[in-house]
Parts: C-alpha cells; structure tokens; sequence
C-alpha cells in the first residue's frame, strides 16, 4: 500500500501544483476532465450492469427464482489455460533445461467438472518444449462415500510433504525447494493408482490421514533398462503415507505439523552393461536382453511445518508464512543383481556391480513470505540438499522473492538464488517468471 | 431364522438410519448476516455457527482445515452464493465430504436463488471487467427486503428438512418479520435525510444498500470491482466528490483507510467506515437489527 500511497500523493502533489501555476490550461482541464470521465464511466458500468434487473427502484414482492435457470445448463466442464513463462537473466549462462534465456516453461490445460453422483473428475495436461505433452494429473475424486472417506483413482501430484502437493506456478518462488527436486522430481512427483483419505478429529483439531499405493514411486529413469519390470511383483508397487495435524493457534495464526512416508522400487545403475536372459513373449521363452539396471527399494520420511499468519480484519494487506521441510532418503545398498549370460549361451559368465546409491540422502528447506501491500509479497528460502547427482556432496542455495499479482489471475515474480554446489563455487542465478491463467475462478489452495 | 435376520435388519437400520428428528439441526453460514439470521428462525431448534467473521473481507476468507471440521457434520450449509464465496468455498466442501451440504444435497442452500439480484451483466462480460461475478452483485444482505427473504428461505428449508418444529420456525420468522418492520419505522428520518444524497463508496457492496436508502453512489474507490485504487482513479474521484459535493467515502472496516484520508485531505470529505456485515464492529453490531440501524443511523448524520 505504501507504494501506492506515495505515487498517489505525488500525483497529488504535482496535479495540484499544475493546477495553481496555469489554472486555466487547456492540457490540465482535459486531463481533469477525461479522468472524471472515467470515473463516470466505472459508475455507468455499475448502472448498465445493474440495468440487468428489470426496474430496480420497485421492490419486487417475493420472486420463487428471480434469477432464472441454470447458469450451465449445457453442463459443460471448467476449461483452464496456464501459462508459465520463465526469464533466466544469470550472469554466467541461462540455468534452464533447455538453456533458453525466455521460456515458456509450461503451459497446463485442466479440464474439471463432477462426472456423475458420485465422481469429480480432473484432467491436467502438461505441455513444454522438453516433455512435449504429458498426462500431469488424471484423476476421479469420490464425493459421496460416508465417513468422511474420500478416494482418488488415477494420476495425481503424490501427498509427501508440503510443497509438493502445490502445482510449480501456484508456488510462491518460481521453482520447488531443492530437497524436493533433487529427492522427489523437479516438477512434482506424481503417482498413479489409488489415494485413500479420511479426515478425523478425536483431539478436537483436525487431522487426516492420506494413504496411497502407486504403480510405482518414480517414472522409468532414461536410459536406463532392467531385467524385470519394476512393478512386476506387487512389492515393487509404490505405497505412501501422511498424516496431516493442524491447529488453530488464534483467530489469524495457525499451524501445520504433518508427516510422511513413502517406499517403493525404482531402477539403478550397474557398472556396465550385461546380457540376461530374460523371459519374454507370450510362450514362456528366455531370451537375451541388454540389461544396464537393477532394481533397488528406496523409501523416504519427511516432516513438515507451517506457520501462518494473517490477522482477519488487516488481511488484505498484511500475512506472514513460515514453512520448512526435511527429507530423508534411505536406499537399499545391496539389491539382487541379475546374473550374466555369456554370448551364444554358454552359461554364467559374470555378475555386474551394483552402480546405485551406496549411501542415504537428507535435505531441507525453510521459506519465509511476508505480504507488503495489496498485491505484493517478499520471500526467502534457505535450501540445504544432500545431492543424489553428486554422490551425496551438499547443495546450498539462498533466494529471494519479489511476487507481485496485477490481478487474482496474474502473477509476475523475481528472484536471485545464490547456489553454492559441491565443488564449492558460488553462482548467481537470476529469475523472472510471469504465470497467467484463464478459465474460471479457482479456489484459492491453503 | 428368521427372527435373527429381523434382529439384523433392526440393527442395520439404527446403525444407518437418518439422524433422529428430535436432535438439533446444525446450521453453518458463509456470513455472520446469514448467522444472525438462520438463528433468530431457528431459535433453540438449531445450533449455527459462521465462517467467516463481520470484519473480515468476505471476498477472500482462506480455507482453513478447522472450517472442515464445522462442516463435516452440518446439516445445512447456507451461503450467500452469486460467486462470492468462489475462492474458498469449493475446498472447504470437498474437504468435508458430506454429502448433505454438497451441491444437491439436501442442506445445500444458495441464499442467492430467492433474492432480486442487481448488477446482473448482460451481453459478454470478461475480466478486463474487474472481478465482475457472472450471476450479479452479491453483496444482497444490507436491504431489509432481503433480510425479510433470507428469514422466509431459512423457515422453508428447516421446516423440509425438520417439520416436526414447523410451527416454531413459522413463529420465529413472523417474529423476525416483525421485529424488522417495527426497526424500519424507527429509520424513517434517517432514510429521509439520506435520500437522494451524493456519497462515493469503496466497493460495489453498498449498492443494495443504496438502492434501500436512495443514497446516490456519484462514486467509487476502485475503479472497477475488486481493483484496488490506482493514482489517476483517485485523482478523478476527487473531481467527481468537488463537482457533487459528496458528503462521505463509505467503506468497510478492512479496507486501507489511509487511501480514503488522500481523498478525504483534498476535499474535506467525510470518511465513514460502515460495518457491512453483523459483528464487523465488535460490540457495536451484534445483530442484523443493529447492523442496519447503525449503518443507517451513521450515514444519515453525516449526510444530513
Ligand atoms: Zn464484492
């Protein structure tokens, strides 16, 4: 608000000094004029929204439905576009992907609407110039089960951990905490299958219990190819667990202590590649495959926190979030490997090492944002990763936040990382991101 | 045999059979307005309880999980609708997963439907617009009419949903009724002294209002709904209040004053902080009687 009030007062300022100098100017009366003209017109356009209503000076006497039908009487889906626009201004070379300096990080097409009596459905699609196209979230949602049961069926952002359940433009910094990207994915880790949820309150504040199993706990990594499908037992299927525990601390402050758990089987590297034989077909024959991979368990534990606040009456203008996250991921040092077949069949010829994480991984974050006016906010975040892409030698990075939203439907951020990696060297990274999205209003995520 | 699967049956049907008409509805509200007055129908036949707060900005109340917690074993949820409750409300209903305050469920009651609605957009509206809502202005609550239609929704929807105290519903509402005719007469000065008179409001809520008490809105803070007010609007707004002689800048207790002193510095005009909703100056309205009398009683002086 200060902002405003100062270039409000200059303006002020200057359009009153303007006025005492040259009272009678043909610029400054019409500037004047066309400006009370504006305001005319915001009124006139009340009036013309309001001519809607038949004779709004005559009190109606009781109408059974004044406001006619259905407003969606074709029963159509909510159809949205968001567009993630991503400037890398780094000093020393664009840090995107795909090394642009302007980008189109992602746009996200969602298709929403209540399938029948008893599903929603939800559709996200995902389109970049890396990924192409992909099915982000596919899911059906469950709205009448009793109990306080609710029941997801497809592909949907996993629930471990805080951030990770928010879509990359929604959050408040322009990329996830490092702890999640280098532990979980860069975009959101998502799963397929089956999400079971109940929420419950035996101590008076409100608890839920999130439960999943997945088809597995990561996509298949490039390049990588393993003896067996990962999800060829039913062990290798994905499973994860929260429990979300929030408290009201007063009327503007509240607190969120949640955790999680999640573990499942995922390819590793081995040292070289090998030829297995491998069953194939439909007529049970073995037959020799190139094999670069094995199958290992990794399970990862998270707690998280956060603290908001935001005093109800001042609300508009002023609130304050603390959050902060710590990961742990454990990975299995010695999976089965598979056994290698010489050329031309002549029995075992070898076993491959194991290439995979010898060792296990811990990160956090903490991310502080505190509203300054209306329409705009500050935040910093201090993240601290363990780096599985460097065998575990540690990522520290320092940002800072300038958000500012034109409207509930833009939002223009900019950013400074400080990003200090395992060789020890400082970068700077500099980020511009505009996000802008179409369709109807969505609610506001908590 | 027989007999065991009557005894099952019997079981079956307490265990799952529709709550007991003898028990209290339980009533949740969007607004405190709708509290106020879902209680003065509901007397001791209904507990209610509100989500939002009176001096809190009803556009943007966030969906708390404890709110959840209300709603997940409401048996009617009443809502102001006309998009007002868009950003929050969608959240708090799917997290509470009960299928009585559901979209077509029997407890889901839009106040909106029963209520002549204004600024209703014809023609193709977008969001160059500002946060224009499709369905129509829905800040509905400040004219007395409509406090008199939301009474007659709430004695229909508990006597559906609850008839054997029917007839205490019935009661309460003539009371309501009358208790707001006899307040109304107590206004008369007042209305006579705001008709007709030029005023600016903040945002569009006072149009009801307006529409109720003649007031003339010459005016607004934000140059279009839900804008905040930019340098040049404000600039025009203080034109408009030298040319009209507006009397007050009415607005809500959680908008930013000091942009109202600008105005108010340049001008002399009197700045009014209204409470748009029950509660929205604690102690001051604790009722929808009071709110209306103050809000009518404040103008009306600084007007007159
Ligand atoms: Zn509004």
């Amino acid at each position: 608000m200060r902002i405003t009030r100062y270039f409000a007062t200059c303006l002020l300022l200057v359009a009153s000094a303007a006025r005492a100098q040259q009272p009678d100017t043909i610029r400054s009366r019409s500037k004047a004029d066309s400006i009370a003209k504006a305001v005319r017109d915001s009124v006139e356009l009340m009036n013309a929204l309001g001519a809607a209503v038949a004779d709004t000076t005559q009190r109606p006497t009781v109408p059974l439905r004044p406001q006619g039908g259905s407003t969606n009487p074709r029963l159509l889906p909510d159809f949205s576009a968001v567009g993630d626009l991503v400037g890398d201004l780094s000093p020393k070379g664009s840090t995107q992907p795909d090394h642009s300096r302007l980008g189109v990080r992602e746009v996200e097409l969602s298709v929403q609407a209540v399938v029948d009596p008893y599903f929603r459905g939800d559709v996200f699609l995902g389109i970049s110039d890396l990924e192409k196209i992909s099915i982000e979230q596919a899911f059906l949602t469950t709205t009448s089960l009793p109990n306080q049961l609710e029941l997801k069926i497809g592909r949907f952002l996993l629930p471990f951990g805080k951030q990770n359940l928010t879509h990359r433009h929604d959050l408040h910094a322009i990329e996830y905490p490092y702890v999640l990207q280098k532990l979980l994915s860069d975009d959101g880790l998502k799963g397929t299958g089956l999400w079971g949820s109940r929420v419950f309150a035996p101590f008076g504040f409100f608890q839920e219990i999130q439960l999943t199993a997945i088809d597995r706990i990561s996509p298949a990594t490039d390049g990588l190819t393993t003896a067996e499908d990962v999800n060829k037992s039913l062990g290798g299927l994905g499973f994860s667990a929260r429990l979300r525990n929030y408290v009201d601390v007063s009327e503007a402050a509240n607190v969120e202590l949640s955790f999680s758990a999640m573990t499942g089987k995922r390819d590793q590297p081995l040292d070289a590649t090998y030829t297995t034989l491998v069953k194939g077909g439909s007529n049970s024959q073995f037959v020799p495959r190139d094999v670069n991979a094995t199958i290992a368990r990794q399970s990862t534990f998270g707690v998280d926190f956060t603290y908001r606040w935001r005093p109800l009456q001042q609300g508009l203008y002023e609130s304050f979030i603390l959050q902060s996250e710590v990961m742990h991921q454990r990975n299995e040092r010695n999976p089965a490997l598979p056994v290698a077949e010489c050329p031309f069949g002549a029995g075992t010829c070898g076993v491959p090492a194991y290439a995979g994480p010898a060792r296990d991984y811990t990160g956090a974050y903490v991310f502080a944002r505190y509203q300054t006016g209306q329409r705009r906010f500050i935040g910093a975040r201090y993240d601290y990763v363990q780096n599985p892409e460097t065998n575990g030698r540690t990522l520290n990075a320092g940002s800072v936040y300038l958000e500012w939203f034109p409207s509930e439907f833009t939002k223009l951020m900019a950013g400074y990382e400080g990003l200090k990696s395992a060789d020890a060297t400082l970068s700077n990274r500099l980020l511009l991101q505009a996000v802008f999205s179409m369709g109807p209003h969505k609610p506001h995520p908590f | 045999m027989i007999r065991r699967i009557h005894i099952l049956l019997l079981a079956a049907a307490l265990v799952y059979a529709p709550r007991v008409a003898s028990a209290q509805l339980r009533v949740v509200t969007s607004t405190t307005d709708l509290y106020d007055i879902a209680k003065a129908v509901g007397g001791n036949k209904i507990t209610a309880t509100h989500i939002g707060e009176g001096y809190q900005d009803p556009h943007f109340i966030e969906a708390k999980p404890s709110f959840v917690l209300q709603l997940r074993s409401a048996d009617v949820w009443a809502f102001v609708g006309l998009d007002l409750e868009i950003g929050w409300m969608p959240l708090l209903l799917e997290g509470a997963r009960n299928t009585r305050i559901r979209q077509g469920g029997s407890g889901y009651l839009d106040v909106s439907t029963v209520i002549p609605v204004l600024d209703r957009p014809q023609g193709n509206i977008d969001r160059s617009m500002g946060d224009v809502h499709a369905g129509g202005n829905p800040h509905y609550w400040l004219d007395p009419q409509n406090g008199r239609r939301i009474a007659r929704l709430f004695k229909t929807k508990f006597t559906q949903l609850d008839p054997t105290n029917s007839s205490a519903y019935d009661a309460n509402a003539r009371a309501f009724e009358a208790r707001l005719n006899a307040a109304e007469k107590g206004w008369q000065a007042d209305l006579a002294a705001i008709k007709g008179k030029p005023v600016v409001a903040w945002h569009t809520s006072w149009r009801y209002f307006a529409e109720y008490n003649g007031m003339n809105i010459v005016a607004f803070m934000e140059p279009k709904p839900g804008v905040p007010p930019s340098p040049s609007h404000l600039y025009g707004v203080i034109q408009t209040v030298k040319r009209t002689g507006a009397k007050a800048i009415i607005m809500e207790p959680f908008y930013d004053r000091k942009v109202a002193d600008l105005v108010s510095k340049q001008t002399g005009i009197k700045i009014l902080i209204l409470p748009p909703s029950v509660g929205g100056i604690p102690g001051a309205v604790p009722d929808y009687f009071s709110l209306m009398r103050y809000d009518m009683s404040q103008l009306a002086n600084a007007v007159r």
